[in-house]
């Protein structure tokens, strides 16, 4: 019989790659056998590999339990190769654009799910959010949050970066006094999540070599 | 049919009341028919202002009650013959006694008849505000330059930008003490209107002789020789449609000849 539950090495522990085709209860019963086996005995990190079968959070927690009954084996996570319709929607609308030509006033928020870019000053009070980074052609003067929904790689840039408070991911960052900053001059900067989790501003340019990865540009000679 | 305008700042204290009385008095001066509403209802101020207290027999509220006709709770203003009518607002009711439409169709009916209609508007961005600018055609934001009232001025900006039936609002900018905006003590003009981004429709010297004719009900434009009085004039003649440019703040001090001459001509 073909083995549903297959348990590779990799550089950092354990992958249990499950098999997507068989009834889930088969699985959970092959599963429980494979991690009592008395030879997993040294502590390891496990990865859980879904494959093709969608499982519901509850399952996935199901699973998890399962794997842990082998007190030395610890569940990192859980990956798998499928997305739901939903789930890649809210990729895609992640993954876009949006943008608001105006003055962000006191008391005002502006939202966008993926990227925003703001034509135009935020101004003290003002708020802007977005699930991916925020650009700011203008003066920022307000509150930036970027990265709401958990992106640490997400950006805060603008022409003048005057902002009372940044926020990326959960990090906020209250920045000092505006007056002492007013400026003739555009300064060009952008914020981003340092790897120790504290937020740091930089030279717009510098960020190519921050977040590289924020370039979709493809082709081009 | 006339205009609607209000007057509004979204803080309190920055001188809507004192704006809309010599506004008022000074488009009435240029010959224009003007009608004053005051919407701060429990807080009057207008009336004292323009020295009408005496006179009131209805208010706002009764004319949308139905207690009487427009015309009877307009109080008018006998040194400016026939072209300056107030219709001041209520010290017994609160802002929640009148709504929205009520102030529209008001406010509709008054523009048939006079060449502006001015509302002065209560300081929050409650009932009150919403009311006082429901019927209003144009806007006018009254700010100091303070940080303070810059912020709140910019906060009512951006409600008035989402208001369909209302142009882009202007700014007068009150109460300017010269010597600070020099000395870099108080944000200067350009800071003001840049960082509000919407049009300058006039700036107002500080003056204390401002304080000393609202008490006595005698609004300062009528004073053609004060610099405040020059201010709210020239912005009546912006309202017009004339071009006059911005007056300048930098005063020469008094020379000893004319602290002289001031001695004779007292």
């Amino acid at each position: 019989m073909k083995n549903l539950v297959n348990i590779k090495g990799k550089n950092k522990g354990l992958v249990l790659y499950l098999d997507d085709q068989c009834a889930y209860s088969e699985l959970l019963t092959e599963l429980k056998a494979k991690v009592s086996d008395p030879a997993l005995d040294s502590d390891t990190e496990v990865t859980v590999h879904l494959n093709k079968r969608y499982c519901t959070d509850s399952q996935i927690q199901e699973l998890s339990e399962v794997v842990a009954t082998n007190p030395h084996l610890k569940v990192v996570g859980t990956t798998s190769d499928i997305l739901t319709v939903e789930e890649c929607e809210q990729k895609i609308i992640e993954s876009q654009s949006e943008t608001y030509v105006g003055i962000v006033r006191s008391g005002q928020v502006i939202k966008a799910e993926g990227d925003l870019v703001v034509i135009g000053d935020v101004n003290p009070n003002g708020r802007v959010e977005a699930g991916g980074s925020v650009y700011v052609l203008g003066r920022l003067k307000g509150a930036a949050h970027a990265g709401t929904k958990g992106n640490r790689d997400a950006v805060i840039a603008a022409s003048w970066l005057e902002a009372t408070q940044l926020k990326i991911h959960d990090e906020l960052e209250t920045m000092t006094d505006e007056l002492s900053s007013l400026s003739e001059q555009p300064e060009m900067e952008c914020a981003y999540l340092h790897k120790n989790g504290t937020i740091i501003i930089d030279r717009l340019q510098e960020l190519r070599f921050i977040r590289p990865q924020i370039s979709t540009f493809k082709g081009g000679s | 049919m006339g205009q609607a305008i209000v007057i509004t700042s979204g803080k309190g204290g920055v001188g809507k009341t004192t704006t809309t009385a010599n506004l008022g008095t000074a488009l009435a001066l240029q010959g224009k028919k003007v009608c004053l509403i005051d919407t701060d209802i429990g807080l009057r101020n207008l009336d004292v202002i323009l020295g009408l207290e005496n006179r009131i027999i209805y208010d706002l509220i009764d004319v949308l009650e139905g207690r009487c006709k427009v015309h009877q709770a307009l109080v008018k203003d006998k040194r400016f013959d026939d072209m300056l009518y107030l219709l001041p607002a209520a010290q017994t009711a609160d802002k929640n006694d009148v709504n929205p439409e009520q102030m529209k169709e008001l406010v509709t009916e008054l523009k048939k008849d006079y060449d502006f209609v001015i509302i002065d508007c209560p300081a929050g961005i409650e009932q009150g505000y919403k009311n006082a600018v429901a019927g209003a055609d144009h806007a006018i934001v009254v700010t100091t330059p303070e940080i303070s009232a810059v912020r709140d001025a910019d906060r009512i900006i951006g409600l008035l930008e989402l208001e369909e039936n209302i142009d882009a609002p202007r700014l007068i900018i009150n109460r300017i003490r010269p010597h600070l905006m020099k000395a870099g003590e108080a944000l200067d003009v350009n800071e003001i209107t840049t960082h509000l981004s919407i049009d300058l429709l006039g700036i107002i010297a500080d003056d204390e002789r401002v304080i000393s004719s609202s008490n006595k009900g005698e609004p300062i434009v009528m004073d053609p020789s004060n610099t405040a009085a020059l201010g709210y004039r020239n912005i009546a003649r912006r309202l017009l449609g004339e071009s006059v440019p911005l007056m300048s703040m930098e005063k020469a001090p008094p020379s000893l000849f004319t602290k002289i001459k001031a001695v004779f001509t007292k």
